[in-house]
C-alpha cells in the first residue's frame, strides 16, 4: 500500500505540469499517500475557463437523459464489487476515513445507489414537475413557456470524511448541466475524484466539463481565481470556515452554505414494550455507529418516553448493550488527541453532574466504562439538546411526553436538520407537525438516519431547484412572434 | 488522622528537600485517604472509579479530578464558611469559577516561597520587584495577587512596587522604575501576568523607548494571554521582552500555576520554546491518556495530571486541560488540549457553545 493515489480529476491541464502535495493516511496499521493537486493561479484560471467553455458548447447542449445514463454508469463501476475502481476504494478509504472496512463498503453502497438511474430521475422528478425545462422550453402553466440553468460554473467546496457526501452536490450540478468545479476535502479526498474519472470514462466528452482539485483553505491567490470565477459557490462546512469563505465571494456570486448539524432521535412510549425496544436500540445504535457520528444527520441526543413498558433507563442499558455488540463488528476508529479530549470532557462533564446531587446518581447514570468505545448517559431530567461528544457518545434523555422534545431542541434552531423518530402513525405527524416548525427538516426512521433517500432535500432545501434559474418566454412575446410568421395573414 | 497533623506533616516535607520516592508515596496515600474521608464529592467520585484507600497502593492510582469540577462541586475537606481563605479562577473561560478552599495559607505560602526562593531568586536574598498585576486589596479571590504579594513581601526590597491600580497599568511610574533600575546597576525583576506585558511592549515601541536592564535583572510572566490581550506566539513573545528590556531570554521566566494548586513549576528561562518546566519534590506530574487516565509511555503527547500534596484541603491530583509531555528533568507545556471539531458535518461542542455565546 506503498502506491502514491492521485486525487482529483483535472481535464485540460497536463498532468506533469500540475504540482501535489502528499498527504499520509494512517488507520487499521496502514498507510495511504494521497497526492492532492495544487495549481497555481494560471492553472486554477485556466481549469475554469477549460470547463466553462466546454459546459457551454457540450453539456449545455446534452440531453438530460445522457447525463443520466453516464452518472448512471459511473454509479455502476462503483457499486460492482469486482470493479477495479470499488476494489481500490474499498481498500484505501477505510485508512483514509479511519472507518472500519465493513463501515465503508455499506456506505458506499448504500449512497451510491441513490445515484442510479431511477433514483436521478426521482431526484429530477422532486425538483421539477416537468424536468423537460432541463432540456428546453416547455409550456408554463400560467402561459408562455419556461426552461432552467444552472450556473455556468458551479464551484463545490466540500468538507469532512464521510465517504462520498461530496457525490450529492456533485450529482446535482450535473444534473443541471452546470460546468462544475469542486474543492476536495483533505479528510476523504478520494471518491470525488474517481467518481469525475468514472463520468469522464463513461462518457468523455461530459468529463471535459468536471473538474476536481484542491487548495489549500484560506491560501489567498488560487482560492481566490476559483472563488472569482464561479458564478455559484456551494459550501459544506461548519460556521466559521463558511463566513470566512462567505466574506470572499464576491457580491454577484450565489453563495449556497450547508453548515454543520446536530440530530436527534425521539422513542415514543408505544414503541417500548419488551419485544420492540432492543431491535429500536439495535437500529438507534446502528445511526450512532456509522460514520461514528460525524455526519450532520446522526444523533447525538435521544429523548425517551416514560409510561412504556420498558423505561427510559431500560432503553439506555439495551443501547448500550447494542453499541458494546457492534463494537466488535465495527471496531471504533483510532481517535486522535482532541477527539478523546472531547469524549472525555463530555463524560466528564456527566459524571460531575452525578457527583452533585446527593443521591447515589443525581438522575444522571454514566454507562459503559472508560475504557469502553462507547459511551451512554442516561439523564432522568428533560435536557436541552446539547452535542455529544461524538465518536459513538450518546445521551438517553427521559421525557414524559414526547410532545415536550420541540421545546427542548428549539433554542438549536439554526443547527437542526434530521430527527429519528419511532412512534405510530397519528403521533407520528402531530410530532412530526411541531418539528418541522422549529426547523426540523428531515424524519427518518431510527436505524435510517444516516441513510437519506434518493431525492432528500439536504436542509430542506431544493437540491436541484435552488441551483437554476429560469428563462421565461412571456406569453407576449410568443403571441407577438405570431404576427412575424411567414404564414402570418 | 486531623488537619492539624496533616499541615505539620506537609511543612515538613516541603522543608526537607531530597525527599525519596517512597516518602513521596507515602505522605500521598495519606492525604488521600483524609481527603476521601472528608471531602464527600471526591469520594463519590474516586468510589465510582473503584478507587478507595484500601484499594490505591501507588501515588499514580490516586484519582484525579478533571478541573472543571472546581467549578461545579465543593471540593473541600474543611467546611467551606471555615476556609481562611477561598481562591478562584478568573471565570474568562466557560461559566462559573472554579474555587480553591484554603483552612490555612501557611502550607500554600511555605510551598510558594520554597519553590519561589529556589527558581526565581536561587542565590539572591531580595530583588526590586515591579509588579504588573492587581494587588490583594484589588483582588482578594485570586491566587496570583496573593503570590505576588508574598513574593514582593518576602523577596522584594522596600522600593518594589505593585505597577496596576485601579485605573489600570500606570506606564509612568514603570518607566521610571525602569529607568531608575537602569541607572542604579542593580537588578530589576519585572513580574506579572503574561497578557499585562503585552500593553506594556506597544506603549514602549510607540514612544521607541528601550531598556537596558542591568545584569541579574529577570522577566517573570504567567498565566498565558487569556483572551485578555492578543495572543503571541511565545518565540515573539519572549524576543520582544528581551528587546524592550534588554534581559536575556534566559533571563526570561515564566511560572506555570494554577488557582486549583498551592504549588508552582518553573522553567530556566525561555531561550528555547516551550521549555522544561518542573517543580518542587512535593508536586508530581503524570502524562495520562484523557479518556482512560492511563499514564502514556514517555514522550508521547498527553494531557497532565499534577499530583499535588501542598493542595491537601481540596484534592490533590487534578486532570488539567492542558497537552504536555514528559521530558528529562519535567515537562513541556505544550497548550490547552482542544476537543476538536468533527472531521464530518456533525456540529461539534466548541462550535455550539460558541454559537451559544453569540
Amino acid at each position: 500500500m506503498s502506491d502514491l493515489e492521485q486525487a482529483g480529476h483535472l481535464p485540460g491541464i497536463p498532468a506533469d505540469a500540475v504540482g501535489r502535495r502528499i498527504v499520509a493516511h494512517e488507520a487499521w496499521g496502514e498507510t495511504v499517500a494521497v497526492a492532492l493537486p495544487s495549481l497555481s493561479e494560471e492553472q486554477a484560471k485556466a481549469l475554469c475557463g477549460h470547463v466553462r467553455i466546454r459546459a457551454r458548447d457540450t453539456l449545455r447542449r446534452m440531453e438530460t437523459a445522457r447525463i443520466v445514463a453516464a452518472i448512471d454508469r459511473a454509479s455502476a463501476c462503483l457499486l460492482d464489487r469486482s470493479h477495479p475502481l470499488r476494489r481500490k476504494a474499498e481498500a484505501l478509504l477505510p485508512v483514509v476515513t479511519g472507518y472500519d472496512r465493513e463501515t465503508v463498503r455499506l456506505g458506499l453502497t448504500s449512497t451510491l445507489k441513490t445515484f442510479r438511474r431511477p433514483q436521478l430521475l426521482r431526484f429530477l422528478a422532486e425538483d421539477f414537475f416537468n424536468p423537460g425545462v432541463l432540456d428546453g422550453f416547455q409550456p408554463a402553466v400560467k402561459g408562455g413557456f419556461v426552461r432552467a440553468q444552472g450556473p455556468a460554473l458551479l464551484l463545490h467546496v466540500w468538507a469532512g470524511n464521510v465517504p462520498a457526501l461530496a457525490l450529492w452536490s456533485l450529482v446535482a450540478g450535473l444534473l443541471v448541466k452546470s460546468g462544475t468545479v469542486g474543492k476536495l476535502a483533505l479528510a476523504e479526498p478520494l471518491t470525488a475524484g474517481w467518481f469525475a474519472r468514472a463520468i469522464a470514462e463513461a462518457d468523455p466528452e461530459l468529463g471535459e466539463c468536471l473538474a476536481v482539485t484542491w487548495w489549500k483553505g484560506g491560501a489567498g491567490a488560487v482560492e481566490a481565481v476559483f472563488l472569482r470565477e464561479a458564478d455559484c459557490v456551494m459550501a459544506y462546512g461548519g460556521n466559521e470556515t463558511l463566513a470566512a469563505l462567505r466574506a470572499k465571494v464576491p457580491v454577484a456570486t450565489r453563495f449556497l452554505p450547508h453548515g454543520h448539524r446536530i440530530g436527534f432521535a425521539m422513542v415514543a412510549r408505544e414503541a417500548l414494550d419488551s419485544r420492540r425496544a432492543g431491535p429500536l436500540a439495535r437500529l438507534a445504535a446502528h445511526d450512532v455507529v456509522r460514520y461514528e457520528q460525524q455526519g450532520c444527520y446522526a444523533p447525538q441526543m435521544l429523548f425517551v418516553e416514560r409510561g412504556g413498558a420498558v423505561a427510559p433507563g431500560e432503553f439506555a442499558r439495551h443501547l448500550a448493550h447494542a453499541l458494546a455488540a457492534t463494537a466488535s463488528r465495527h471496531p471504533r476508529r483510532r481517535l486522535e488527541a482532541g477527539e478523546a479530549a472531547a469524549i472525555a470532557a463530555w463524560r466528564s462533564a456527566y459524571e460531575m453532574r452525578a457527583l452533585e446531587g446527593e443521591g447515589p446518581s443525581g438522575g444522571t447514570e454514566l454507562l459503559g466504562d472508560l475504557a469502553d468505545p462507547w459511551s451512554v448517559v442516561h439523564l432522568d431530567a428533560a435536557t436541552p439538546l446539547s452535542p455529544s461528544g461524538l465518536n459513538r457518545t450518546v445521551a438517553v434523555v427521559a421525557v414524559d411526553d414526547l410532545a415536550e422534545v420541540s421545546g427542548l431542541v428549539a433554542p438549536h434552531r439554526a443547527y437542526l436538520q434530521s430527527a429519528g423518530i419511532a412512534a405510530a402513525p397519528a403521533r407520528l405527524f402531530r410530532l412530526a407537525d411541531d418539528l418541522a416548525g422549529i426547523g426540523v427538516t428531515r424524519i427518518s426512521a431510527l436505524g435510517r438516519m444516516t441513510a437519506p433517500e434518493a431525492g432528500w432535500h439536504h436542509d430542506g432545501r431544493f437540491s436541484l431547484l435552488d441551483l437554476v434559474t429560469v428563462t421565461e418566454i412571456e406569453h407576449s412575446a410568443e403571441a407577438a412572434a405570431e404576427g412575424f410568421a411567414p404564414y402570418a395573414d | 488522622m486531623s488537619q492539624a497533623e496533616i499541615v505539620d506533616a506537609l511543612l515538613a516535607f516541603i522543608g526537607r528537600p531530597g525527599a525519596t520516592d517512597a516518602e513521596f508515596e507515602a505522605l500521598a496515600l495519606r492525604l488521600f485517604a483524609y481527603q476521601f474521608a472528608h471531602n464527600a464529592p471526591y469520594r463519590r467520585f474516586a468510589q465510582q472509579r473503584g478507587r478507595t484507600p484500601l484499594t490505591v497502593r501507588r501515588w499514580r492510582d490516586v484519582p484525579a479530578v478533571p478541573i472543571k469540577a472546581f467549578k461545579d462541586l465543593t471540593l473541600s475537606c474543611c467546611p467551606p464558611e471555615a476556609a481562611e481563605r477561598v481562591f478562584m479562577t478568573s471565570g474568562t473561560t466557560g461559566s462559573g469559577r472554579g474555587r480553591s478552599y484554603h483552612p490555612t495559607l501557611a502550607v500554600y505560602d511555605a510551598s510558594m516561597l520554597a519553590g519561589f526562593r529556589a527558581r526565581v531568586m536561587r542565590e539572591r536574598e531580595r530583588i526590586r520587584m515591579g509588579i504588573l498585576f492587581p494587588d490583594e486589596a484589588a483582588l482578594p479571590n485570586s491566587s496570583l495577587a496573593h503570590y505576588l504579594a508574598l513574593a514582593r513581601e518576602q523577596c522584594g526590597t522596600p522600593d518594589s512596587a505593585v505597577l496596576v491600580g485601579s485605573a489600570g497599568l500606570d506606564l509612568d511610574a514603570l518607566l521610571r522604575a525602569l529607568g531608575e533600575a537602569e541607572a542604579s546597576g542593580e537588578p530589576y525583576a519585572l513580574l506579572g501576568a503574561t497578557y499585562a506585558f503585552v500593553p506594556v511592549m506597544d506603549a514602549l515601541a510607540e514612544r521607541g523607548r528601550r531598556f537596558g536592564l542591568p545584569a541579574g535583572s529577570l522577566i517573570f510572566d504567567t498565566g498565558g494571554f487569556k483572551g485578555q490581550s492578543r495572543e503571541i506566539d511565545p518565540d515573539t513573545f519572549y524576543d520582544g521582552l528581551s528587546h524592550a528590556f534588554g534581559v536575556p531570554r534566559d533571563a526570561c521566566l515564566n511560572m506555570y500555576g494554577m488557582t486549583e494548586l498551592s504549588t508552582q513549576f518553573y522553567d530556566d528561562g525561555n531561550a528555547v520554546c516551550p521549555p522544561v518546566k518542573s517543580g518542587p519534590h512535593w508536586i508530581r506530574s503524570r502524562v495520562v491518556d484523557p479518556l482512560t487516565g492511563a499514564d502514556l509511555p514517555e514522550g508521547e503527547t498527553g494531557v497532565l495530571v499534577h499530583h499535588d500534596l501542598a493542595h491537601f484541603n481540596s484534592v490533590s491530583a487534578i486532570l488539567t486541560e492542558d497537552a504536555g509531555v514528559i521530558a528529562p528533568g519535567g515537562f513541556r507545556l505544550l497548550g490547552r488540549v482542544e476537543g476538536s471539531a468533527s472531521r464530518g458535518c456533525s456540529v461539534a461542542v466548541a462550535e455550539f457553545l460558541a454559537a451559544a455565546q453569540a
